[in-house]
């Protein structure tokens, strides 16, 4: 009885919290209209993480005041700058507003008019003996994924001059942010980085005068605010308001804030460029073919990390959890050490260690081709960890009488443990070993970390550059082919074991 | 000649003595019945005999190599080597068997004289198919461990103890693991071995079994020896209470 009423109290209470809730959400909604700005957190000075951890820049100050002036509430988001068309058309973003260049995107995108004239520009490390753009052939250049440099080198508007500048570097990698590709400029890795000159500008200044910049630009391009294809009323309302800033005043103002002042170029006499959407051509499955035979370039690199990776951390993990398992004391507490760290850190911050330890610890210069060096020293490291503890597991469930029985019949440790003892500890760990190799197939995309590009960082620059996720499908279903095919093998293994119980 | 010496062994876990100045000599061709209630320390000398386990305190001889030294009251075992040496004198047949499930019947005979011994492989094959005849298993010679039953798998176990050619075979309860039926099967084998004179020295629960086949039975109770002799005197006619009483609970 006085269960029942409880019962009744709660749910009541729950009912009415959700209503008052749901009604809450409603208001909000209705009272306070939200305007949510997407953009780069590694992209100085338009939007970045400050010191305090704060997003700040010049396009989060201009959102900001242009919010105000419109009373909606500013939302910054940042985002994977190769996800920026899929946060776009799935609404989670309003526009894209993070010196967001203009040239080759024009009919991508609902523009506003363009506020910043960017050029593009090309850093060097300054003790480098490179000076002008003749001096990058055969050298290694990296740009950012989808970045108007590499639009303006190799996109499909490309000046000629710049098609041949590009054809001339050793290699053109593409990175995903301007931090890593610094860390790469420094370390060696790479010999020049070409970015847009306002955020160059900020880089070479707040990293010590290290780097210098070539004199001689690649191109010249302009900024605007970039809104789903369409959406021609938003931009008119932020567009009103831009201008309207511009003519008290503010603008200005918050452009010298930024040290920006002599790259401002908007101006009322501008007018929308207003395109209409260009449907592609090719057919579902020309483009089903054209993007599985792109991947497919990057599944080789998947499968080499994946291959080489077992191949070296299966033995190395047996060396391992022999020391793991030593009477030695001290060699028993390194390794127990070891594989703490391994286990306890993420696998991506293990491959940014082994790539830039070597110069950042003891100055040495790393070569680009390092990069897949390091890709399969980290898996190795990480992944003989788990295995080590996985065979110890496996050692540890032989029953103790198969150590006996042996010592009995006069076996060497060495017989004992290659010819009783490993092939029941093999058996016992199938099951383990399966779940580790299928978390490897997934795990070889974490090589995008350094740079490495692999099957779905290739996936993810596919998508940004056709604007569609179908490469990210694909990738999947490549995985899952690929994991199809590791748990037949490794069941084939399981069942010839199934001999002796 | 003494196959087996040992003599004043001490044995403790911990606090725990298990084993109190425990001496036995073993005659060839003698075979020797351990009995006592569970937790009486049979085992545990079995274990020592066989140095599975390290003794605290006595010393050990076999065949007339000392594997064990007793100096200033502490044991002191002789090199790797030596007793590396001295271990192919005995074998030991274990209560759950310890087969190598991944070897087959007869890689489970042949293995170790083969890779231990180095002995020539055509040699061992015909003695081990001559092993599997006197066991009665000459059919299973590929079948693996699993697919046997539990006395058929002793009978395996014993004659891949048997393959080393020991002087002396240890059996650690033998057919404890084993149901009614399968236990009389390995009895025979083990009544076999003693007619063609092999030194045996068994624990075992089987008290008639132990008076039957033994030329000397041990009780043991509480770590120490508490009455030793033919079978006639121990089993039919004990002296001491202790035995009594124990004989009196095992026939109910």
């Amino acid at each position: 009885m006085n269960l029942k009423r409880l019962l009744l109290r709660y749910i009541t209470s729950v009912l009415l919290i959700v209503y008052i809730c749901t009604a809450m959400l409603t208001l909000c909604h209705a009272d306070d209209r939200s305007f949510t700005v997407g953009f780069d957190a590694e992209f100085p000075p338009y939007g970045y993480k400050d010191e305090s951890g704060e997003y700040v820049g010049f396009d989060l100050d201009l959102a900001e005041e242009v919010c105000a002036r419109k009373g909606w509430i500013l939302k910054k988001q940042p985002i994977d700058w190769n996800s920026k068309d899929m946060e776009l058309k799935t609404g989670a973003i309003d526009c894209i507003w993070n010196g967001f260049t203009m040239n080759g995107r024009e009919d991508k995108y609902t523009w506003s008019t363009p506020y910043i004239d960017n050029s593009q520009v090309v850093v060097v490390k300054k003790d480098s003996g490179i000076y002008d753009l003749s001096g990058l052939s055969g050298k290694i250049v990296a740009v950012q994924a989808d970045s108007s440099a590499l639009a303006a080198l190799t996109g499909s508007d490309a000046d000629e001059e710049n098609i041949k500048l590009a054809q001339s570097f050793a290699e053109l990698q593409q990175v995903g942010d301007y931090n890593s590709a610094f860390l790469n400029l420094e370390s060696g890795a790479i010999d020049a980085i070409c970015m847009d000159i306002g955020v160059a500008n900020y880089e070479i200044k707040s990293r010590g005068n290290l780097f210098t910049m070539l004199d001689k630009h690649i191109s010249s391009e302009e900024y605007g605010i970039g809104f789903l294809l369409g959406n021609t009323e938003l931009r008119n309302e932020v567009q009103e308001v831009l201008f309207e800033m511009l003519g008290d005043g503010t603008f200005i103002r918050i452009a010298e804030k930024w040290g920006l002042e002599s790259s401002i170029c908007l101006s009322e006499e501008d007018s929308y460029i207003d395109n209409v959407t260009t449907e592609n051509n090719q057919s579902f499955i020309e483009k089903l073919i054209n993007i599985s035979s792109q991947l497919a370039g990057g599944l080789g690199a998947s499968l080499a990390i994946f291959l080489l990776t077992l191949l070296f951390s299966m033995p190395l993990g047996l060396l391992i959890a022999s020391g793991r398992m030593s009477k030695f004391t001290p060699l028993r507490w390194i390794v127990k050490i070891y594989i703490s760290i391994v286990r306890g850190t993420p696998l991506m911050l293990q491959l940014l260690v082994v790539f830039f330890g070597p110069y950042f610890v003891f100055g040495i210069n790393t070569t680009s081709s390092y990069r897949f060096y390091a890709v399969i020293i980290g898996f190795t490291l990480n992944y003989a960890a788990y295995f080590a503890e996985i065979y110890r597991s496996g050692i540890q469930a032989v029953h103790k009488g198969q150590y006996e029985a042996s010592y009995i019949l006069g076996y060497t440790k060495r017989q004992r443990f290659f010819k009783i003892i490993f092939p029941q500890m093999v058996k016992n760990i199938i099951p383990s070993v399966t779940n580790e190799v299928i978390t490897l197939v997934k795990d070889t995309s974490l090589a995008f970390a350094i740079s490495y590009t692999e099957m779905f960082t290739l996936a993810k620059q596919v998508a940004a550059a056709e604007t569609t996720i179908m490469p990210l499908f694909i990738a999947g279903v490549f995985y899952y082919i690929f994991n199809f095919i590791v748990a037949f093998i490794m069941e084939y293994i399981e069942k010839k074991l199934n001999y002796f119980r | 000649m003494n196959l087996l010496e040992i003599s004043n062994i001490e044995k403790s876990f911990g606090d725990l003595r298990v084993l109190k100045d425990i001496s036995i000599s073993v005659n060839e061709t003698e075979v020797i019945s351990i009995i006592g209630p569970s937790g009486s320390g049979k085992s545990t000398l079995l274990r020592c005999m066989t140095m599975l386990e390290a003794i605290d305190g006595g010393s050990m001889n076999y065949c007339g190599e000392q594997a064990v030294t007793s100096k200033n009251g502490l044991p002191v075992y002789a090199s790797k080597n030596q007793l590396k040496q001295i271990r192919r004198y005995f074998g030991l047949v274990f209560q759950n068997f310890n087969l190598f499930p991944h070897y087959s019947v007869i890689k489970n005979i042949t293995d170790a004289p083969i890779h231990v011994q180095k002995r020539s492989k055509d040699e061992i094959y015909k003695e081990a198919k001559v092993l599997l005849k006197k066991m009665g298993l000459e059919d299973k010679a590929n079948y693996y461990p699993y697919q046997l039953s539990g006395g058929q798998q002793q009978r395996i176990a014993i004659a891949r103890a048997l393959a080393m050619k020991p002087k002396m075979l240890f059996f650690d309860e033998p057919t404890s693991a084993l149901d009614p039926e399968l236990t009389a099967e390995i009895l025979k084998v083990l009544r076999n071995l003693a007619d063609e004179k092999m030194t045996m020295i068994i624990v075992t629960h089987e008290i008639e079994f132990a008076r039957s086949i033994s030329d000397r039975v041990i009780f043991m109770d509480g770590g120490v020896i508490v009455e030793e002799g033919k079978p006639a005197d121990v089993i039919d006619n004990p002296k001491n209470e202790r035995t009594k009483a124990f004989l009196k609970k095992m026939s109910v």
